[in-house]
């Protein structure tokens, strides 16, 4: 797997004006991680057009949410901490 | 006809959705007219299987299944708003009306409150 370029943690509901921001500024070899209330944006079914997308697995669970398409990896938050070490930046939404 | 209190906040990780709830309790409480509707990011509140044990709170859907036995009228959702979030009618809690968030709905009530 290659380097991640930038780490996104998006932490907002799909109807904060920060997630769209965000969503602008993903570039291909980004990485996303869904936290808190970002986790809703898999409700709505839009992919993200990303490779990695993760979410972490507690904040889903609360939600009655289930990162049931394939483009979306549940985590924990080991593996959060994992991933701000594999990229090369980090982005906290 | 009485007070609509809408919650358009998520379920999880802001306050303002259980005030209002908390708001709505006591007017039934008290005898007062009331109703709830969710809409837009607020209808997270009502999807079923909710298990928030892993980020340390309690079951909203819970919370609100208690509605009637406080007297709340009708626990409402916004049809749109359902359809953008993924929520169809077999994801959903029980007794909630979908109906449309409109002019003609809001005025149906006195009084409209949202969550703040």
């Amino acid at each position: 797997m290659n380097v991640i370029h930038t780490l996104h943690i998006l932490n907002k509901t799909p109807e904060h004006p920060r997630f769209r921001e965000c969503l602008g500024m993903l570039g291909p070899d980004d990485a996303l991680a869904l936290t808190e209330n970002g986790v809703l944006a898999l409700a709505g079914g839009q992919p993200f057009g990303l490779e990695r997308v993760y979410a972490l697995r507690t904040d889903l669970s609360a939600r009655g949410l289930s990162a049931t398409g394939a483009t979306v990896q549940p985590i924990d938050y080991p593996d959060l901490v994992e991933l701000t070490l594999e990229a090369k930046r980090v982005i906290s939404w | 006809m009485g007070m609509l209190i809408v919650i358009d906040q998520p379920a999880y990780g802001t306050w303002a959705g259980r005030e209002a709830l908390d708001m709505a309790f006591s007017l039934a409480a008290f005898d007062q007219p009331v109703s709830l509707l969710f809409t837009g990011a607020g209808v997270s509140w009502l999807r079923k299987d909710q298990d928030p044990a892993g980020i340390d709170q309690k079951s909203v859907a819970k919370n609100l299944a208690a509605a009637p036995v406080f007297g709340i009228e009708a626990v409402m959702a916004d049809r749109a708003s359902c359809q953008r979030l993924g929520l169809d009618a077999g994801d959903m809690a029980a007794g909630v009306t979908l109906v449309d968030a409109d002019a003609q709905l809001l005025s149906q009530f006195d009084q409209t409150a949202f969550s703040a």
